[in-house]
């Protein structure tokens, strides 16, 4: 009966587990990493604990929703080099707009900013998929754009918003404190529905198939351009949420913040998180990790006592071993084939 | 009119035209429910073009299409589909990156809606949490199959379902086209196996260069009363007048220059690649052009790519002048002479650059000292431009000359920098006829030369006006080689389907 059905091709416990592993292994590393970081930092400095937890899963929400953010968008087979200047522009509205509000009202606007955000880089991808100029030019532009328009909504860094406000993105109403649930609670249900959206809905797959083969999803009858576009809206929302995020860290809003900075970080984290440039493949789970350890590797290089300024080198350095890796592992498996 | 109202679907007057090149001329398709249909034609003659627009994939220029009587509009695929018409194209249209459930779930379709089909195809153990790469061609297409089927099509188009799947794959596929031909619904079938397609098929279309030149009963048709049609009747006048019109006087002196006693310069030994190509064995000798002509992917592709170095076969032997060639990569073979005149001249032009550019772009290979060219780099160009009689207006960016004149270019390129073997792939796809005849006499003064010219050609009329000596390849195989004067249309066509030994 089963004469002409492949081995390969019947389930079985070995082939299904190698076939995870293949599939989610990569996922599987990169929290490993992360833990193994965490393990080793415990380590270093005399005093770990929930303060320290805290401190990493806080402040290294906004890379995380920003490389979540990219991860959408390059799983399309775009690029979003403007994502970072909408977490500045996102910032600074909600610093200005949430200044001396209740909470009820700083939630309002949080979700007003969300959604205007995503029309807006929905125009963008609009823009691109209209034009046919290529992303990293238009998105080059829309980061110059939203970083002026920043300083045009709050000139000077300033504004405010309310300690409810800060306590749901950071665990206390001064944005500095010991507890790491909120935060933690608040990065996994926003990542965990994008992650079910892209992974397991029609509109979401559509995504990886645009970003994978372009001929194929014209022929399985998606439409390339409004699956763009879906993607530019929902990265915009993401970076909103770590425009929101930074409001929250910081109690206020900083005009002046490079923006630029934060996209590579985000480009980095993706890349570190798994997710291929070229489009089609990665998991936005994937980035949750990947994120907390670029921004995580700073204070444990400070810990190990290597010069601040020197852990960029590390950085670059590890993003491209990281590359070679798994560049390697590929180039075997295709020989083997 | 009746008859056109009762029919499922029917396509009167397609047209389509890419910039100059005609695909379809004026294609008319009549399917009427409960038939499998066959859509026959020679290679080039416009059968995926009218299955891409009856699929919605591209519009056309012209043309109406109805189903049932109804005239409908297919701008997207989706417009095909709701129009109840499915297709299985020739190249999958499954997404690589994702598991087989995930495809499904963006056509919209769940498991349960294929599963009944991929039982009767002996697939219902599949798991389809695969990742649509890791599964082997073959079950891609009788997924893609399935996918089709579970849309519930009036109309069911396969195009070239069957070249990639073995015997008994190739029958549960027949098996369940009958089951949907009893179901009352219809098939479109495209196939260059005619055994399948007599055995298969009630009535079929035949296209040939763009438009539909027969339409009839299959009963009581053989093989050969298909070839016949598909190369048209008049086909031995017309070739010629050609010949009379294309054929210049250096050509009967070169065809006379190649003899036994000349050197071989270009020799495969039971060459094989992968299930590509499967030990392949020729000699070409100084002077000669040789043909090859095949089908659509039997094994041409790859057979190129191994001689001009983009491949190393997986055993056989590639022996340029008596030696081993040993070519790691198209580098190393154009060191020892082969040079590759792709089809697709975008492979091989810089097409932003200046003619004079593209033309010493092999000479870059010879800097010498200092990173300076040789020093007659400029001659060398001149004398390329006059000989290929490029027209030189636009040559400030290549990409502005005619497809005609950029094909001059690629081979003018070998010619600034000489070469050993010229392989040319298909030189003439979508090249007007004139140029394409200065391509001929360009080919036969090469020889006369002194050069030597394996020419892979899908366009059959090509081989006695240009080559020596003609193979046909086959299935990774060649199963035909002969005097090109005395090749028929009819013999190459027989023979490139894999029938019985060609009657000479």
């Amino acid at each position: 009966m089963t004469a002409t059905t492949p081995d390969a091709l019947a389930t079985g416990t070995q082939a299904a587990w190698r076939r995870w592993l293949r599939r989610h292994g990569w996922t599987f590393g990169v929290w490993i990493l992360l833990v193994v970081l965490v393990a080793y930092y415990s380590t270093l400095i005399p005093a770990f604990g929930s303060f320290q937890l805290a401190s990493i899963i806080n402040n290294g929400a906004p890379l995380v929703f920003l490389a979540a953010a990219q991860a959408v968008i390059v799983i399309a087979g775009g690029i979003d080099l403007g994502v970072g200047g909408m977490m500045v522009l996102t910032n600074v509205t909600a610093a200005r707009f949430m200044e001396g509000q209740p909470l009820a009202t700083t939630l309002v606007i949080g979700v007003i900013i969300l959604l205007l955000a995503a029309a807006i880089n929905a125009g963008v991808g609009w823009i691109i998929t209209t034009s046919k100029v290529p992303d990293i030019v238009i998105t080059l532009g829309s980061l110059y754009f939203f970083q002026g328009l920043a300083l045009a909504v709050l000139p000077n860094p300033g504004g405010g918003t309310s300690e409810g406000f800060r306590w749901l993105f950071t665990g206390s109403p001064r944005g500095i404190g010991s507890n790491p649930y909120p935060a933690a609670i608040l990065i996994s249900v926003v990542i965990l529905i994008v992650a079910w959206w892209i992974g397991k809905t029609r509109s979401g797959l559509s995504l990886y198939a645009v970003g994978s083969d372009k001929t194929a999803a014209y022929l399985s009858g998606i439409r390339a351009a409004r699956v763009k576009i879906v993607s530019y809206a929902v990265g915009g929302a993401l970076a909103a949420m770590a425009g929101l995020a930074l409001t929250a860290i910081a109690g206020r809003g900083n005009p002046t913040a490079v923006g630029g900075n934060a996209t590579l970080n985000s480009v980095a984290a993706i890349v570190l998180g798994g997710v291929a440039l070229t489009g089609g493949i990665g998991s936005v789970i994937a980035v949750v990790p990947a994120g907390l350890i670029l921004f995580f590797l700073n204070p444990i290089l400070t810990a190990m006592g290597v010069d601040p300024n020197r852990a960029q080198i590390v950085q670059g350095v590890l993003i491209v071993v990281v590359m070679m890796v798994t560049g390697l592992i590929e180039w075997r498996r295709r020989r083997r084939v | 009119m009746t008859e056109a109202s009762q029919a499922l679907l029917s396509a009167q007057g397609i047209a389509k035209s890419y910039g100059p090149v005609v695909a379809l001329r004026s294609a008319d398709a009549t399917v009427q429910p409960g038939e499998i249909h066959a859509l026959l034609g020679a290679n080039g003659a416009g059968k995926s073009t009218l299955v891409k627009i009856l699929s919605g994939v591209i519009t056309s220029d012209a043309g109406t299409t109805s189903v049932h009587g109804e005239p409908v509009r297919l701008r997207k695929p989706t417009d095909a589909r709701s129009a109840g018409i499915a297709t299985v194209f020739q190249d999958p249209s499954l997404i690589p990156d994702l598991t087989l459930a995930q495809n499904l779930r963006i056509s919209r379709l769940s498991p349960s809606d294929v599963m009944p089909w991929l039982e009767r195809m002996n697939l219902g153990h599949i798991d389809l949490e695969l990742l649509v790469s890791d599964v082997p061609l073959a079950v891609l297409r009788l997924l893609d199959l399935a996918r089709a089927l579970a849309h519930d099509p009036q109309l069911l188009m396969l195009d070239e379902i069957t070249a990639a799947l073995t015997t008994d794959q190739a029958e549960y596929v027949f098996g369940v086209m009958r089951a949907w031909k009893e179901q009352g619904r219809s098939v479109l079938f495209i196939s260059h196996r005619l055994g399948e397609v007599l055995e298969m098929c009630d009535r079929a279309t035949i296209l040939r260069n763009g438009a539909n030149v027969a339409d009839f009963d299959l009963a009581g048709v053989d093989e050969a009363q298909l070839v016949t049609a598909m190369l048209g009747e008049d086909l031995v006048k017309e070739l010629s007048e050609e010949a009379a019109a294309e054929s210049t006087p250096t050509a009967e002196a070169a065809v006379a220059a190649v003899s036994f006693d000349t050197p071989v310069v270009l020799e495969l030994k039971d060459v094989r690649l992968r299930d590509k190509v499967n030990g392949v064995s020729f000699q070409l000798r100084q002077g000669e052009i040789l043909g090859l002509t095949a089908l659509e992917g039997q094994g041409q592709d790859e057979l190129f790519q191994l001689l001009s170095g983009d491949h190393r076969p997986s055993s056989g032997e590639l022996l340029v002048d008596g030696r081993p060639m040993n070519a790691r990569s198209p580098y190393d073979a154009i060191r020892k002479g082969l040079v590759l005149v792709p089809a697709d001249r975008q492979q091989a032009l810089l097409p932003q650059r200046s003619v004079r550019v593209n033309l010493s772009t092999p000479l870059y290979n010879r800097a010498s000292k200092w990173f300076t060219l040789a020093g007659d780099e400029t001659e060398r160009v001149d004398r390329a431009v006059d000989r290929l009689d490029i027209d030189v207006r636009a040559g400030s960016q290549v990409q502005r000359l005619s497809g005609g004149n950029q094909q001059k270019v690629t081979i003018g390129r070998w010619l600034a920098s000489g070469f050993g073997t010229l392989l040319c792939f298909d030189p003439t796809r979508g090249i007007d006829i004139q140029t394409k005849a200065q391509i001929y006499d360009l080919l036969r003064e090469l020889a006369a030369d002194g050069s030597s010219i394996f020419l892979y050609t899908s366009e059959l009329r090509e081989i006695p006006l240009v080559c020596d000596r003609v193979l046909v390849m086959y299935n990774g195989r060649i199963v035909h080689e002969q005097d090109a004067k005395t090749a028929t249309e009819e013999v190459m066509l027989t023979s490139a389907h894999g029938l019985e030994e060609a009657r000479t």
